[in-house]
């Protein structure tokens, strides 16, 4: 049908082949017209090219830009601009040209069209499909289980031995569970985000700090306030200066209830924010989901606890450690949630009070300054020595607890991380 | 030779130049000798190893050694940077680059004031998003799509000075407060139904892209030592690269030009299909307006075809302001086979390209067919690589219909015979570069159905061969008179103009020598570079930015800097202090021209 060499003219001056070029072009975009188009009278009877078109059959159809809309469908119901619809249409091959058949000036009037006629009330979107969770991965179910066994065979160590191998096993036992809850914390849930920028070591350093005082405070505590100490701990129940190993033993083994509770609210929380509507909604939802970890996690603890004070023999000194367990599952939560600052800020003031409590006690001893001790010494007859951890903790935990009440429900605190690299 | 003085603009800097009219026409390095400092704005381009577009940003830069070069990169990935830059030529004189693919929270908390400021800002871009991309509306309703392009651009620029005044913007674009402002606007009483859907994790996406998107607000470039020291921003792509363009306009007063040779907002809507359709609204709009205001801002924007063009003038360029520079190719490659048109194989057709669906070579396979009806001599000579897995897949498509098609055939009786469709690759001892490959064969075809620029097209013409391609894409525009154009999906067509260029061996070299004339006049190097070059020194001319300077005691000096400072030339005034003028929202216009234009004609004439 086409005799192409209407197309490009060879011969002539340049505005002569140009303007023939131009004349020629119309005729070039009526000619699918004339081919495809849907009424017979579209064609111009005299057309040179007539004999070739009687071999194709023709195809007639009332609205083209409809049969167009059907073979893009896909298109069109996903477009929420016509000009996606453009762009679509062009990947596809059509253009201006292509356009001119549907009547139109150039695609993006044929996008019009096409998005205009898209019929769209009554239609509800689906809700979208709840991600699925990835399974717990055995590496970092494995890991929190490992400092809680170390630290129990490094009792167990000591528990053998005498004298001399007995300090070394403390120092080798103490140095291989913090490596072991190093490693705990730095995958699975309790692991903070890779774009975190965290100010880690202050976070570690009173960490560490707290579960001393746990180990040896309270004992220390005791014998300062009765005139001691006069020597170091020998690690016996019943020396002058007792350590406290139970509480510190089921700390150590709570990593494994936290990191799990920790998943199960962060799974739950993704379930929850694909489900909610609105950021009320999805606060409304979290609050009592994260009320939930943290009181199963107090459970885990007290439990933990309860075991290993029977088992050592110890007295069980439930409100001590379970609020520094808590402190510290709340600090780590509001870490990997990219909250660094109010839980670095709380850690840091409750082992100062700590610190602080220790040294009035020792600085009453100076002559004049009795009256430094005054505090301390009203706590430890009032409620006991383990007050001044139950309190200084306790208050953190509540803070924190309130900071994450605001802080964790929010959306934007469970957006998801970036993954471009 | 349409060189006219009377249809020229005046251009300050070329006609202050006095020579006799004989000496007019001298080498690029001499026209103008204005020395301009171009800030280049490139997002995941130029100076970097795996860079898009870094050759014609490499042959820009090196073309125009006589102008000064600030580079201001934003790198796409982690494995980009690490991968380097391309050796850099002498007149760059500085390269800053910033991630765009992380952001540095760099743990600014804001106070009350700053914290409001934000909120106001963010709300405000928030229900200009939610109103509509602002391209829906063509004609009918100007106005209110005017307006509402002015409040992206107040929020646009609030947003940036605020984080200009607090030192970032990272953590305040990611806080609960940014999805607060989005989940108001989408749930507002005027707000489309597609936003109005948008869910909870809808409203974290959009957050989060948004933040992605207004990284640059929180480079500390637009400073009088960064891009307030460059005379023109060059963005070489829309987006994110024109972003810092436009702050430095906002801020410096500094005239931007943006050169697209593909249109980001049409590559935005063809990749972002995923996610729902609330997020792609949202983002749509977005990008829609920030796309608006980059032309609506630029001083001239260059198109790198007709198509692209197109899309601008959609997207609400101003046409005074489009002109379209062609992409450069190397033409010397080409110039051996393009000079010697007697050496061609008068039955041999030659496709090249990479194969991948999109070419539709089954169409050229049935149109070799019929090609063979009428002259069994030819051979049909398919060079090119398969792209990725579904070009290899369809690459042994097509072999083996070609193989069903046309059966092996031998000279005589006792010869070997082949296939006359071969698939080659071009590297091998028969074909070692590509020009070997356009040299193959009488005639180039090009069957593809859909199209972008032609680069195959152009470099069949650089090398003199007479083509037939498919009216897709850019084709008829690269192409002129100077080939034949077939419609696609048209194998008949195809065949019948394949077989009249066969059998007219003079009609062949005719379009053949015309097509790389055109070439040669349209897509080289040289013209890419001379109309860079020619499109700095009139905006340069047209839009100076005006630096205010300062005496010592710090107040501004009225006539400092008098019309002789743009002359060629070295400026005595020195040692002065200059700042750029930030000044005020409302001051930030286009700047007023610093001397009546009819001064300048009567120094030309």
């Amino acid at each position: 049908m086409s005799e192409p060499g209407d197309v490009a003219i060879s011969s002539g001056s340049w505005d002569a082949r140009s303007e023939e070029w131009l004349s020629t072009g119309q005729e070039t975009r009526t000619r699918p017209d004339a081919t495809h188009g849907d009424e017979p009278g579209a064609r111009a009877p005299d057309h040179p090219s007539a004999p070739h078109r009687s071999s194709t059959p023709r195809r007639t159809a009332a609205d083209p830009v409809k049969a167009l809309m059907h073979r893009h469908r896909d298109l069109c119901e996903r477009a929420v601009d016509p000009l996606e619809i453009a762009a679509g249409l062009e990947a596809h091959g059509v253009t201006d040209r292509t356009a001119a058949r549907f009547r139109h000036r150039d695609v993006f009037s044929l996008a019009e069209e096409m998005y205009a006629r898209m019929p769209r009330d009554g239609e509800t979107p689906t809700p979208p499909a709840p991600q699925a969770t990835s399974r717990p991965r055995a590496d970092w179910v494995l890991l929190t289980l490992l400092p809680g066994a170390l630290c129990t065979a490094t009792v167990v160590g000591l528990h053998l031995t005498q004298g001399r191998p007995r300090l070394t096993v403390a120092v080798a036992g103490a140095l291989a569970v913090a490596v072991a809850l190093r490693a705990a914390l730095a995958r699975g849930p309790l692991a903070p985000r890779p774009d975190t920028t965290a100010p880690a070591t202050a976070a570690r350093t009173w960490t560490c700090w707290l579960l001393a005082y746990a180990l040896l405070g309270d004992g220390l505590l005791r014998t300062a306030l009765a005139g001691g100490p006069d020597g170091l701990p020998d690690g016996t129940p019943n020396a002058p200066w007792p350590l406290a190993i139970a509480p510190v033993l089921a700390l150590v083994w709570a990593c494994a209830p936290a990191a799990w509770s920790t998943y199960a609210f962060t799974a739950r929380c993704r379930r929850k924010l694909t489900a909610s509507r609105g950021l009320e909604d999805f606060a409304a939802s979290v609050r009592p989901l994260l009320l939930t970890t943290f009181a199963l996690f107090l459970c885990a603890l007290a439990g933990l606890l309860a075991l290993t004070s029977v088992t050592l023999e110890e007295p069980t000194a439930y409100a001590p450690t379970l609020a520094l367990g808590s402190l510290l599952l709340l600090a780590r939560l509001l870490t990997t949630h990219r909250f660094t600052h109010a839980p670095a800020v709380i850690l840091t003031a409750t082992a100062t009070a700590q610190a602080m409590a220790l040294a009035t006690v020792f600085a009453a001893r100076l002559p004049g300054c009795d009256v430094l001790a005054v505090p301390v010494q009203t706590l430890a007859d009032t409620w006991g020595p383990a007050s001044v951890q139950t309190l200084t903790c306790g208050t953190g935990a509540l803070i924190l607890l309130l900071h994450a009440t605001r802080t964790l429900t929010r959306a934007s605190a469970h957006a998801p991380t970036e993954e471009q690299r | 030779m349409d060189n006219r003085p009377s249809r020229h603009r005046p251009v300050r800097i070329r006609s202050s130049r006095c020579e006799p009219s004989g000496q007019r026409r001298l080498s690029i390095r001499e026209i103008g000798g204005a020395l301009v400092r171009i800030g280049l704005l490139t997002e995941g381009g130029y100076p970097y190893v795996s860079g898009d577009a870094r050759l014609w940003c490499d042959r820009l830069v090196r073309g125009l050694e006589q102008h000064e070069f600030d580079i201001y990169a934003l790198s796409r990935s982690e494995r980009q940077e690490d991968e380097g830059w391309i050796p850099l030529p002498p007149q760059v004189s500085r390269v800053r680059t910033a991630p765009l693919w992380m952001a540095e929270d760099t743990g600014v908390v804001y106070g009350r004031r700053a914290r409001r400021r934000f909120a106001e800002c963010y709300g405000e871009l928030a229900t200009v998003l939610c109103s509509g991309s602002g391209m829906d509306a063509s004609g009918s309703s100007e106005e209110p799509s005017t307006s509402e392009a002015d409040r992206f651009a107040s929020t646009l620029y609030g947003l940036a000075e605020l984080a200009r005044d607090e030192g970032g913007l990272v953590g305040a674009l990611r806080s609960e407060a940014a999805v607060r402002a989005l989940e108001r606007a989408c749930r507002a009483p005027g707000a489309p139904r597609t936003a109005r859907e948008a869910r909870v994790p809808d409203l974290l996406t959009v957050a989060a892209h948004l933040e992605s998107a207004l990284r640059p607000l929180s480079l500390d470039w637009y400073e009088d030592d960064g891009l307030g020291a460059v005379d023109l921003c060059h963005a070489t792509s829309g987006g994110a690269a024109a972003l810092p363009g436009l702050l430095a306009q906002h801020f410096c007063g500094v005239p931007l030009l943006v050169t697209e040779y593909g249109v980001r907002l049409r590559t935005h809507y063809l990749t972002a299909t995923e996610s729902s359709p609330a997020v792609r609204a949202l983002l749509t709009a977005f990008h829609g307006r920030l796309a608006a205001e980059a032309y609506g801002r630029a001083s001239i924007v260059t198109p790198g075809n007709a198509h692209a063009r197109r899309w601008q003038e959609r997207c609400g360029a101003d046409r005074d302001k489009l002109r379209t520079v062609y992409p450069g190719m190397d033409a010397s490659r080409f110039a051996d086979v393009g000079e010697s048109p007697e050496c061609v194989d008068p039955h041999t057709l030659v496709w090249v390209g990479r194969v991948e669906p999109a070419k539709d070579l089954v169409s050229l396979l049935h149109a070799f067919a019929e090609i063979r009806k009428e002259e069994p001599k030819t051979r049909l000579r398919i060079i090119g690589a398969p792209a990725g897995a579904e070009g290899k897949a369809y690459l042994q498509h097509c072999g083996a219909l070609a193989a069903q098609l046309f059966p092996d055939e031998a000279d005589g009786p006792h010869a070997v015979g082949d296939n006359p469709v071969s698939f080659e690759e071009i590297g091998g001892p028969e074909l070692p570069t590509l020009a070997d490959a356009y040299a193959a064969g009488a005639v180039t075809v090009l069957s593809s159905v859909v199209e972008g620029f032609p680069i195959n097209l152009v470099e069949a013409m650089l090398c003199g061969r007479a083509t037939v391609s498919t009216d897709v894409g850019a084709v008829v525009e690269v192409i002129g008179g100077t080939g034949l154009v077939v419609p696609p999906r048209n194998p008949r067509a195809l065949a019948e103009a394949c077989v009249a260029l066969l059998r007219d061996t003079e009609r062949r070299e005719r379009l053949g020598a015309a097509a790389r004339a055109r070439a040669l006049e349209l897509f080289t190097v040289e013209q890419n570079i001379t109309a860079f070059h020619g499109i700095y020194l009139e905006i340069v001319s047209r839009t100076p930015v005006r630096r205010v300077v300062l005496d010592g005691t710090g107040e501004p000096l009225p006539f400092a800097s008098p019309a002789e400072a743009h002359v060629p030339g070295g400026w005595t005034g020195q040692g002065l202090r200059v700042v750029a003028r930030g000044g005020p929202g409302w001051a930030v216009g286009p700047p007023v021209r610093a001397t009546a234009p009819t001064a300048v004609t009567k120094g030309a004439s």
